[in-house]
């Protein structure tokens, strides 16, 4: 299936032309070496080599590991104030400029950028008074923690 | 009144009281985390969303979002053309914000003993939240941040029962289907962005209507087929509807009925806004050599038929009802079906009033079921055999219900049907006008069957008297005096929903 | 005057309200719901006395009172829409008809007083209330302004006899006889209906008068030479003409639907009067006269009409010849009597028609009370050999009966004389020229014979003679409720036919033909209804035996012949004081003139071994192919729905699967459209 792209003209074709060669040539480069290197190389089978890391840690367990969930709690909390920097940072940037100008009020420049961290700090009032960043709170724990003397 | 000196942001306020009133319960929660004070928490939602509602109806009835040449205030365009509030926003702005607070005052009795009701409220909020501004969203990067709105918290909605299997799997199950499609959507999104340059929904329109997306017709044509994909998932429309009866069945019955009406609502907003504001039939028809329009006949079509269908022989009547909403998916598509180069207004003015009143009685017959898993009676039409004695009220609501959702005169769902099928022929649609009166008899025989359970069945087991949740009932009682009082009010309501019709497709 | 017809709804709302007042109250009212008929009847006659008197001052009514549908259906004329309404239409003959069914239903009203209160029935309300919707029923009938509407109070008509014949219900055959006159009725009233259906399709309009009425389109479109259905103009009126006359023939109980008339003699006598002098019967000849336009276009329609009514005469008056039961013999004459009045509708005799209309209500309702008045004397006694020598005891009755009797035998010079005879004279003067109309004639003609010979064979039986039973000798008292509507109608009999003296007239070249003014609207007409305006209409030519004069001495020399020879057969016969029956003489007649000519026995036969097979096949066809097509729909719909259900599987790679499967079909299905794939 080959969707109908309608091509202008024939020097646009030329351009598509090179970047198929270099896909073409990238993909031939490693299959070749490796080709090559099947060819070369002497085979010697033996069990050691199947293991995963052949001259280091001998593993132990599964391959899957069941992550704490906690981590994953710290990793969302991150990530709500990664993506806060990365819209601090911009609105930061042009802050002066917007002040000197007189075409907006201060209101206009701060307003939405306080109303954004707001609602963040509710957020994170919230997680914190449900214990989202106690470390390791299972429902067990918790438990013996309240029975404690 | 002073609303021309309000900014022009505030024309939001609807969907921002629903955000607001989340934040509030965040805070609520915040101060007090291990209380679980029910009432305050049902009663804060159920007064967000009745103060979206009423805010929405004030700019209904002032005229905002109606075009100046109609004596209104005119089309009200937020941020940079990123939002725009007009009747058809507004119109299902109030669907949503009804059905929140249906489900919000039903859900103090269901969700009584639960753990996390603060969650469950907000989650509530924060999809309302995103259903109702994409009732209002104008661009695709709005529509799809909206559409992710509503969508996240409703997965975690569905699970919230987290010991119950089902909850948990029909959450899972409707949290992969809904990233399958968010994936489709969302690349279609670029597809589109590819071919006109503009994500700005008036935008593409231009580009289309100039003919400067011709030479890119294919791929202008897959991308709406993929922004197909992401409405047909959000409204549970065939081939994207699986998620559909495992997530209504697992989910809380008022979940349930929040997801049947009010975010399949919020779905056909966005595809009604997106297929008339930014593709104009004939002009894109030229540009991709077809009429989209044949895509919803034929989605209208086998979503009807499948979704009746398999609803006649199931004996789980949660899952008869979440094939029943998929059947009316079907039926509301219709409105999409119908428009044409020249018309169309009535038809999918019929899908806006459809989907008005199914606001109504789907979230009644789903909240029915919610009092039914409250008095723990059982989840098949055998085990709700005989309740008529037990508790007339409800039962007689749900008879409403039934026979509305089946479209018999005089109860709301027969108008509005009855407006599909004359829509239908007037565009020409004669094989969907058939598949829609056949789906009706069809639908007709498992609506019954459930009201011949309550009513005239003998119950297998003796049972006790039942209780009277005052929250469930109130929302109950509501809901089928509405499904009643639209008989009277279905003028305004018809009126209201071809005008917004008529100004899209102006 | 004017204002006086803005009581007019009035006439037919008061019996109404008796209705109501005798449904809800009768039980509680001294008469049990008897005075309220009586006032409300009363008022009525007043409020229609005023109307005639307002025609006679040259003013008519014609007027739209409430529209309840509209429809956009365009006519086969090409009229665009089509207006259901209910009007009310007095002109000359609506007035007439008013007073005649007024006066009746009073007089009726007041007999009843003696002949069912006084007789300690039961259930009198529920009698009074039927009465009183009857009345309405017949008086709306009357002076409705278009078919429709005549349509709905004719069907009323016929429940209402219904409930009055079935009145003693508990019996076993007045049920029956009820369901006979419902259903035979209906029978005609379908053909009715699909007249009125194929009036209001053809003409877009359903209106008696004014320059919409149908009548007007059928005539203007049969002289444009239209195509109407298919056929010619003129094929197209006579065939809905007839679909509508097979309503007339089943309420006038002419051949062959009058087998439901001698069973109606079940209910009460006072009934049966009401029924064949003013509502029920006269219903279907005064749809007729009502239309006449409609059948003056269509001469063949008219000489079906005139050939039934002749046929009908003959018919069931050789039939009144046998019957020893006093209301059975009255029954016969009834349908003889309405089968003259159609003869001479049929010929185009629109006076001679109603003029006999109006004699035989006045005279056959007082019969019937007359016959009422004996079964009262007689202690409920009906047979006619039981009965003689009433005449010294009860001498009003006599006299009175006397009178009706003498009018329905046709003997100059009471009223019956004088329109049976323009009728044979009308038909005469025709018939010499159409063949048809001499056919129907001569059998009206020799029904003269027969009318006198059983009339007075009745009068003989009942009143002369020795008694011949213990209640003959003995009769119980009658009161003056029932004397009186007797001595009035008695009157009425002998003077009525002072309103139309046309052989006079026409001998004597005296202006005395009161009646035929009236109706030509010399007094106030609605355009288009008049006489004049019928006759131009009429494509009949006449003739005469050797100049008018002569051919109306003849006429009316033959006719009283034969009734007097009638008579004088039955005095010779009967009026002895020892009659015994002659039967026997009639050899192989009796026998068929007692089962009164097999007609109940071949409808039975028609029923039983024709229709109801025929509703067998069509049952079990209705169970067996549309039926079986429904229940496998269904069961294909089940079976396909158990199918589809496996498609959600539960494993949501599969939906993944299945989703994207789907959706690629889609973009197949578009691309193919659209031509992507190019």
């Amino acid at each position: 299936m080959c969707m109908r792209f309608k091509l202008p003209n024939v020097t646009e074709m030329n351009d598509w032309i090179a970047i198929g060669a270099l896909a073409l040539v990238g993909v031939l480069i490693p299959l070749g070496m490796m080709a090559v290197s099947y060819l070369l190389r002497p085979s010697v089978p033996e069990t050691s080599k199947r293991a995963t890391y052949e001259s280091g840690e001998i593993p132990t367990g599964d391959t899957r590991v069941r992550f704490n969930i906690q981590y994953y709690m710290v990793a969302l909390l991150f990530l709500i104030f990664d993506i806060e920097t990365v819209l601090l940072f911009p609105w930061a940037v042009v802050y002066l400029d917007a002040v000197e100008s007189d075409a907006v009020s201060l209101l206009e420049i701060l307003g939405p950028m306080v109303l954004f961290v707001t609602i963040l700090l509710v957020g994170l009032a919230w997680a914190w008074r449900k214990g989202a960043v106690q470390w390791a709170q299972t429902p067990r724990q918790v438990e013996t923690e309240h029975n404690r003397p | 009144m002073a609303l021309l000196e309000l900014p022009a942001w505030t024309t939001l306020a609807p969907a921002l009281l629903l955000a607001l009133t989340a934040l509030v319960l965040f805070i609520i929660d915040s101060i007090s985390p291990d209380a679980q004070n029910s009432g305050l928490l049902a009663g804060t939602t159920a007064a967000g969303s009745l103060a979206s509602l009423g805010v929405a109806v004030w700019y209904l009835l002032a005229g905002v979002g109606t075009p100046t040449v109609d004596g209104g205030r005119g089309i009200i365009d937020v941020l940079g053309d990123q939002f725009v509030v007009d009747q058809l926003a507004l119109f299902f702005m109030i669907i949503v914000a009804v059905v929140t607070a249906l489900v919000a005052v039903a859900s103090y009795d269901y969700m009584e003993d639960h753990t996390y009701q603060a969650e469950y409220y907000s989650l509530v909020l924060l999809a309302a939240t995103g259903m109702s501004f994409m009732a209002a969203a104008n661009s695709l990067v709005t529509i799809f941040i909206a559409l992710e709105l509503a969508s996240l918290p409703s997965y975690a909605l569905v699970s919230i029962l987290k010991d119950n299997r089902g909850s948990v799997e029909g959450g899972l199950k409707y949290f992969l289907i809904g990233a399958l499609s968010s994936a489709i959507f969302v690349y279609g999104i670029s597809l589109v962005y590819g071919a006109t340059g503009h994500l700005q929904l008036e935008n593409i329109a231009a580009v289309i209507e100039a003919g400067e997306a011709d030479p890119y017709g294919g791929l202008l044509g897959l991308g709406i087929l993929m922004l197909i994909g992401g409405f047909a998932f959000k409204t549970a429309s065939v081939p994207f509807h699986f998620w559909a009866p495992e997530a209504y069945e697992g989910a809380p019955a008022p979940i349930s009925a929040f997801l049947s009406s009010a975010s399949k609502a919020a779905g056909f907003v966005i595809a009604f806004r997106v297929f008339t504001e930014a593709f104009p039939v004939a002009e894109t028809a030229s540009a991709i050599g077809v009429d989209w329009t044949l895509a919803f006949i034929i989605l209208a079509i086998v979503t009807m038929t499948l979704g009746n269908f398999a609803a006649a022989t199931q004996n789980n009547v949660k899952r008869m009802l979440a094939y029943s909403s998929i059947g009316h998916a079907g039926y509301a598509l219709i409105g999409l079906a119908g428009i044409s180069a020249g018309g169309g207004e009535l038809v999918m003015g019929a899908a806006m009033m459809h989907l008005f009143v199914y606001g109504f009685m789907n979230t009644g017959a789903f909240l029915f079921v919610a009092l039914a898993e409250y008095w723990g009676v059982g989840r098949t039409f055998e085990d709700y055999n005989g309740l008529g004695r037990r508790a007339p009220v409800a039962c007689f609501a749900l008879a409403i219900f039934m026979f509305s959702l089946a479209g018999i005169p005089p109860l709301g769902g027969f108008w509005s049907k009855y407006f599909l099928f004359t829509g239908a022929l007037e565009a020409g649609l004669i094989v969907v006008a058939a598949a829609l009166v056949i789906n009706s008899a069809l639908s007709l025989y498992y609506y019954s069957r459930l009201v011949k359970a309550v009513w005239i069945e003998e119950p297998v087991t003796e049972r006790d008297g039942l209780s009277q949740p005052v929250g469930l009932y109130a929302a109950i009682v509501v809901a089928a005096v509405m499904t009643l009082a639209l008989l009277p009010l279905f003028g305004p309501v018809a009126d209201t929903a071809v005008d917004a019709a008529t100004a899209m497709l102006a | 005057m004017e204002d006086v017809f803005n009581y007019a709804p009035a006439i037919a709302l008061f019996p109404l309200v008796a209705f109501v007042v005798a449904l809800t109250f009768g039980k509680y009212m001294p008469k049990k719901g008897a005075l309220a008929g009586i006032i409300a009847t009363g008022g009525s006659l007043a409020l229609s006395v005023l109307m005639l008197v307002a025609v006679a001052s040259g003013e008519v009514y014609h007027e739209t009172l409430y529209q309840w549908a509209i429809g956009d259906a365009a006519s086969e004329i090409g009229a665009d829409g089509i207006e259901f309404t209910f009007g009310i239409l007095i002109d000359p003959l609506a007035a007439l008809m008013l007073v005649i069914v007024s006066l009746i239903a009073f007089l009726v009203h007041i007999f009843s007083l003696g002949y069912m209160n006084a007789e300690g029935e039961t259930g009198l309300p529920r009698y009074y209330a039927s009465l009183g919707l009857f009345t309405f029923s017949m008086l709306a009938f009357v002076y409705a302004d278009n078919l429709l509407m005549a349509f709905m109070f004719f069907e009323l008509v016929g429940l209402c006899s219904y409930l009055l014949i079935g009145f003693w219900f508990r019996t076993r055959s007045a049920p029956s006889a009820a369901k006979k006159a419902f259903l035979v009725t209906r029978f005609g009233d379908y053909f009715f209906l699909l007249g009125v259906v194929a009036i209001a399709a053809t003409f877009g309009t359903v209106a008696f008068a004014g320059d919409n009425s149908f009548v007007a389109a059928a005539e203007s479109a049969i002289d444009n030479g239209d195509t109407l259905f298919g056929f010619g103009a003129e094929t197209w009126v006579t065939i809905t003409a007839l679909l509508v006359l097979g309503g007339v023939i089943g309420k006038s109980a002419q051949f062959p639907l009058h087998t439901w008339l001698p069973d109606a003699m079940e209910g009460p006598t006072t009934v049966s009067a009401l029924i064949h002098a003013a509502t029920m019967v006269a219903a279907g000849v005064y749809l007729v006269a009502r239309m006449f336009g409609y059948y003056a276009l269509s001469p063949t329609a008219l000489a079906i009409i005139a050939f039934v009514g002749g046929f009908t005469a003959l018919f069931a008056a050789t039939m009144g010849v046998v019957k020893d039961d006093i209301k059975q013999v009255l029954a016969y004459s009834t349908i003889s009597q309405y089968g003259y009045m159609m003869l001479g509708l049929g010929v185009g005799g629109y006076v001679a028609g109603v003029f006999h209309l109006m004699n035989h209500a006045f005279f056959k309702a007082l019969l019937f009370l007359g016959a009422g008045a004996v079964i009262v004397l007689m202690h409920h006694e009906q047979d006619m050999w039981k009965m003689g020598g009433l005449k010294d005891k009860a001498p009003i009755t006599y006299y009175t009966f006397l009178a009706g009797a003498l009018a329905l035998a046709g003997i100059i010079p009471f009223s019956g004389f004088w329109s049976k005879d323009e009728i044979l004279y009308d038909a005469l003067i025709v018939g010499l020229e159409e063949p048809v109309i001499l056919a129907a004639y001569a059998m009206a003609l020799v029904a003269v014979f027969f009318t006198g010979f059983y009339t007075f064979r009745m009068v003989f039986l009942t009143f002369h003679g020795e008694p011949r039973s213990e209640a003959a000798e003995d009769p119980h008292d009658i009161g003056w409720s029932i004397k009186a509507p007797l001595v009035v109608l008695g009157v009425l009999a002998l003077v009525a036919g002072i309103a139309n003296l046309a052989p006079v007239a026409k001998l004597a070249h005296i202006d005395i033909t009161f009646l035929e003014h009236w109706l030509d609207g010399e007094y106030g007409a609605v355009e288009g209804l008049t006489y004049s305006a019928y006759g131009e209409l009429l494509a009949f030519e006449t003739a005469y035996i050797g100049g008018e004069q002569l051919t109306v001495l003849i006429a009316a020399g033959v006719s009283l012949l034969l009734a007097f020879s009638g008579a004088g057969l039955a005095w010779k016969l009967y009026s002895v004081p020892e009659p015994v029956a002659h039967k026997e003489r009639l050899g192989g007649a009796r026998q068929t003139l007692e089962s009164n000519y097999y007609q109940d026995e071949y409808q039975v036969w028609l029923a039983e071994g024709f229709t109801q097979p025929l509703a067998r096949a069509a049952d079990r066809f209705d169970q067996t192919v549309i039926d079986g097509v429904v229940n496998s729909v269904s069961t294909a719909s089940l079976f396909s729905s158990s199918r589809l259900k496996r498609i959600q599987t539960g494993l949501v790679t599969n939906y993944a699967a299945l989703l994207v499967a789907g959706f690629i079909g889609l973009l197949l299905v578009l691309g193919y459209v659209g031509g992507w794939f190019l």
